[in-house]
């Protein structure tokens, strides 16, 4: 892993406190190009979080709060009509940004959810007819409230197959929370911060993992983890091979950060939660960690026969 | 562009120890430029290989072509025959190393390799042969899975190994083929053994030859008995009898009036009379036996007392003896049921009289004859005047010995008034003398006497130094009878045989290293073992024949016809491949694993059986945690293996394969040599599944 991620890992963990895990994850999705969904309860530190991250890589940030009453036009942007040039002009919406801050998700209207994932999958958004394309690099971290909370709109599986990794921060740990509530506010901490990486080396970076070694055995192993989740009757859908595509990238960018250059068995098991779990349901209906780690169990890591 | 199909270099190995192999029992018995032409032609080829040396052009391999059949021309006189051919075959083979370029030349010097093999059969058949052409065959194979092994930088072993795999699958085959196909007789005959002397008992007995017989410990053949085996005394295997002495040598001639036909009869032919009379008068058979036998050279055939064989091939001769159509050129087995002398009724043929009581015209000997005169007007009657010579021979100084004395003019008296010192033809040569000059009629029969009995396969042996000679008189009234002047003078020679027959006298048959190992328990166990396994060998493979294939299918079949033969061949065969296929099918349904996952099972299985709880999903850094909590004093070789381990599985590209998985095994080795669970530091297996 080259010393700039590193030190932008340092930077933003001095940030969102105790949450080295998810950060690492965070920043994996990111070079694997991938849109990252966050979902926890408000004020545990999602904004933070990708505050920090935009600051560090020096990326470009907007911020949207997601509200029901939010209109598509409200994210990709809108023609005007200037009565000096007679023209329409577009007026481009947070959507143009190299990284957004999606909060609360699921509270907007799925025409409004809809809008945003599917700027998210194409990298481009298409208004009046003329198909822009989106800055690079552009990544989306969304937020989202659990689903039992009132008046919200739950996103649908398909798109939810649009994030690659899903996260959650959780509590911190008690010697974390006296650290956070004695220190000042995060969140000026995170406008104060510097930027440790260029979007350019960022996107260099990117490029590295591509070019992380899968070999055959490993690609083997993540083959069977596919199967299993179809052929064992353990989940009501099996993963889509855009999630084995998701999980083998996400496990490239994974040993990229552990500064190796060839994937291993334990960056697939690492990353295999956070990109599978959102994804299958278990057909018990318990909860989707507990699936995603009986799918880890069930598959040997070597072949056997 | 033509594609140039280059012999792959992983190929060498097999392809020159092949030819070496292939080459190496005709170096052993072929002419001496042969053996040193071979390996410097094979030793130049390896040169080649390693780029030390160009390949030769045509300006030198032409005339080296011409150098070998002019070598050949000079050693054995003609390029053509059996020998010369071989020798020219295999030397010609070897030079076809030096223009191996292609792959197509690699095949045909596999096939030459094979057939260079094959050749070695013309001259060996034992067990001990067969063994080494297979095992060379192996390594020709190998040769052939190298030149079609695309993959390079393998392990010419893998091939040995696939090599001795595809042949011992062929096997099952290679057996149904050998019981099953038709045998035919010979399309041509190759006289590949004209030059080899022939071997044992010979048409004439002159002084000493018999004697000479004695020094060599050879096979002559083997007997295998149903039911009893008879005792030493009676185990006179009779197959020639002498009746014509000029003086000094006794040898087997008939009369000029006597007719072939009629005085040897093959079971074709029609019978004489005297056949008829023998197979009226014959009993029940006292002995049936099988005796395989040796190749000679020779037609005759060794049997007890009157015999009578299955075989179309044998014939049975008035002077009650075996006797083969054609010489015995390879092992050749019999069936014999054996009958006592019949007590004969009528007399004998007036020119089987005057034949067999027949001396020499001029003279000579002339104190033999005149004790003989002597003593049968004193007896009173030709049973009495044997009894008193035999007992004469017993009790005056004779002596049995190996080196007798040379003889002169008048053998017989020399021997029995002066000399006294004599082998087994001496004392049946003068014993003969002795009753013609009385005018009985008598006649040396020669053959072989006792016989060593192997307990493995309860079979008698029967070798070279068993030769014996004695005579057989016709008594009035009784018929042919034999007698051994022999036994009179050493009883020990037909109760134990030659050796403790010689102890006596203070010699021994068997000089040098084959004499001294005799004595040795250890070795004499393992002759016996070693005469059982050729037994076997001969009976089984060497001995079936055509007519032993008919009788042994006949069994199964019942009548044995082409089509039926067709049909058992294409069953059994069929049923075999059949069997051959879904043992492949099978092994195709299972994913092979590789070498290191192999490698990997073997780990985990091993530490497993050490108690380590170990599940199939953890990965090689966790498998190796845990272990090493287990047993701390492996836990540097245990992650020793599992960087070499993620390596090979994950890493971009192995560039040496061979040596990882040497490695890989050997860590493997020293983590399974480490696991030694301290006492003191023993952790608690379930504490450690919580952390």
């Amino acid at each position: 892993m080259s010393t700039t991620i590193s030190r932008a890992i340092t930077a933003v963990s001095s940030v969102v406190l105790g949450k080295d895990e998810q950060i690492r994850l965070a920043v994996a999705c990111m070079l694997a190009r991938g849109h990252l969904l966050i979902e926890d309860l408000p004020g545990m530190g999602k904004t933070t979080l990708a505050h920090a991250l935009a600051r560090v890589f020096s990326l470009d940030y907007r911020r949207v709060q997601f509200t029901s009453d939010m209109l598509p036009a409200d994210i990709l942007g809108v023609s005007i009509y200037d009565p000096d040039t007679r023209q329409f002009q577009l007026r481009q919406g947070p959507v143009f940004a190299q990284l957004l801050l999606a909060d609360e998700v699921n509270r907007a209207t799925p025409k409004t959810q809809g809008a945003l994932l599917e700027a998210m999958e194409e990298r481009q958004v298409t208004l009046d007819g003329v198909s822009r394309p989106l800055p690079e690099p552009f990544f989306v971290i969304a937020t989202q409230n659990p689903v039992t909370q009132a008046g919200t709109f739950p996103l649908p599986e398909s798109q939810l197959d649009r994030f690659l990794m899903r996260i959650s921060l959780g509590y911190p740990s008690a010697e974390t929370e006296l650290a956070l509530l004695s220190g000042s506010d995060r969140r000026d901490h995170a406008s104060t911060m510097k930027p440790e990486i260029s979007s350019a080396e960022l996107m260099q970076q990117m490029a590295l993992v591509g070019k992380v070694h899968a070999s055959a055995d490993l690609i083997d192993y993540v083959q069977r983890l596919l199967a299993h989740s179809r052929d064992s009757g353990l989940f009501v859908v099996g993963l889509s091979p855009r999630a084995g595509l998701g999980l083998l990238r996400a496990a490239r960018a994974w040993a990229l950060l552990a500064g190796r250059d060839y994937v291993t068995p334990e960056d697939v098991q690492v990353v295999l939660g956070p990109v599978t779990a959102h994804r299958i349901q278990a057909s018990t209906g318990g909860a989707s960690a507990t699936s995603t780690q009986q799918l880890l169990e069930a598959v040997p890591v070597v072949r056997r026969s | 562009m033509a594609r140039v199909y280059q012999v792959p270099r992983h190929a060498f190995p097999w392809l020159l120890a092949g030819a070496l192999l292939a080459s190496l029992p005709h170096l052993w018995r072929g002419p001496l430029w042969l053996a040193v032409a071979v390996p410097v032609l094979l030793g130049w080829r390896t040169l080649i290989q390693r780029g030390l040396l160009a390949m030769p052009g045509k300006l030198i391999r032409f005339p080296l072509l011409l150098a070998v059949v002019g070598a050949t021309l000079y050693s054995h006189g003609t390029v053509l025959g059996p020998e010369a051919g071989v020798t020219l075959l295999v030397a010609a083979f070897a030079l076809k190393m030096l223009e191996m370029f292609r792959l197509r030349d690699a095949y045909v010097a596999i096939i030459l390799a094979s057939f260079v093999l094959a050749t070695t059969f013309l001259f060996s058949r034992d067990p001990l042969t067969t063994l080494y052409i297979g095992s060379a065959l192996v390594v020709v194979m190998a040769a052939l899975v190298g030149i079609n092994d695309p993959e390079s930088g393998v392990s010419p072993w893998r091939h040995l190994r696939q090599s001795g795999v595809m042949v011992l699958q062929a096997l099952p085959l290679m057996l149904v083929f050998f019981v099953l196909v038709p045998r035919m007789p010979p399309l041509w005959n190759l006289q590949v053994n004209q030059q080899q002397a022939k071997t044992g008992m010979s048409d004439s007995m002159s002084p000493g030859e018999i004697s000479r017989l004695s020094r060599q410990s050879g096979i002559a053949f083997r007997v295998e008995f149903d039911g009893e085996v008879p005792p030493p005394a009676q185990r006179y295997w009779r197959g020639l009898t002498y009746g014509w002495f000029d003086g000094r040598r006794w040898s087997q001639a008939l009369p000029p009036e006597v007719r072939q036909q009629e005085y040897l009869h093959f079971a074709n032919g029609p019978p004489p009379e005297w056949y008829e009379q023998l197979l009226a008068e014959r009993g029940e058979p006292d002995w049936r036996y099988r005796v395989v036998m040796e190749r000679t050279g020779q037609q005759w055939l060794y049997a007890l007392s009157v015999p009578f064989s299955n075989r179309q091939e044998v014939g049975l001769a008035r002077d009650l003896r075996l006797v083969r159509r054609t010489d015995i050129e390879s092992t050749f087995d019999y069936q014999v049921d054996s009958y006592q002398m019949p007590v004969a009724r009528q007399g004998l043929a007036d020119w089987e009289r005057r034949f067999y009581t027949s001396l020499p015209q001029q003279g000579g000997n002339p104190r033999a004859r005149q004790m003989a005169s002597e003593w049968r007007a004193g007896a009173s009657g030709d049973a009495a005047y044997i009894t008193r010579l035999l007992l004469w021979f017993n009790q005056e100084e004779f002596y049995y010995t190996l080196e007798p004395p040379l003889l002169g003019e008048n053998t017989v008296d020399e021997f029995l008034f002066r000399t006294r010192r004599g082998f087994c033809e001496h004392y049946a040569s003068s014993f003969a003398f002795m009753l013609r000059a009385a005018g009985i009629p008598a006649r040396i029969v020669a053959g072989y006497q006792g016989g060593e009995l192997n307990p493995l396969g309860n079979h008698l042996l029967v070798r070279q130094y068993d030769a014996h000679v004695w005579v057989e008189a016709w008594l009035q009234g009784q018929g042919w009878v034999e007698f051994d002047p022999t036994g009179a003078v050493a009883p020990t020679r037909i109760e134990q045989g030659l050796d403790a027959a010689l102890a006596e006298y203070g010699e021994s048959a068997l000089t040098g290293l084959a004499g001294a190992l005799r004595g040795v328990p250890l070795f004499a166990r393992l002759s016996l073992l070693a005469d059982y396994i050729e037994f076997g060998w001969a009976k089984w493979v060497l001995g079936y024949s055509q007519q032993n294939q008919l009788e042994f299918l006949s069994r199964w079949l019942g009548k044995v016809t082409p089509q039926r033969m067709v049909m058992a061949l294409a069953a059994v065969g069929g049923v075999i491949m059949l069997a051959m296929l879904l043992w492949m099918l099978w092994r195709v349904r299972r994913p092979r694993l590789v070498w290191w996952q192999r490698e990997h099972r073997r780990m985990t299985q091993m530490l497993s059986r050490r108690g380590v709880p170990l599940a199939p999903h953890l990965t090689t850094a966790q498998i190796v945690q845990i272990a090493s909590q287990y047993f701390p004093a492996a836990s540097q070789p245990l992650q020793d293996w599992q960087r070499c381990y993620d390596t090979i599985a994950y890493r971009k590209e192995i560039t040496e394969p061979m040596v990882l998985r040497r490695q890989l095994r050997g860590l493997r080795r020293r983590v399974g040599r480490r696991l030694i669970r301290p006492m003191s530091l023993n952790p608690n297996p379930d504490q450690q599944r919580e952390a």
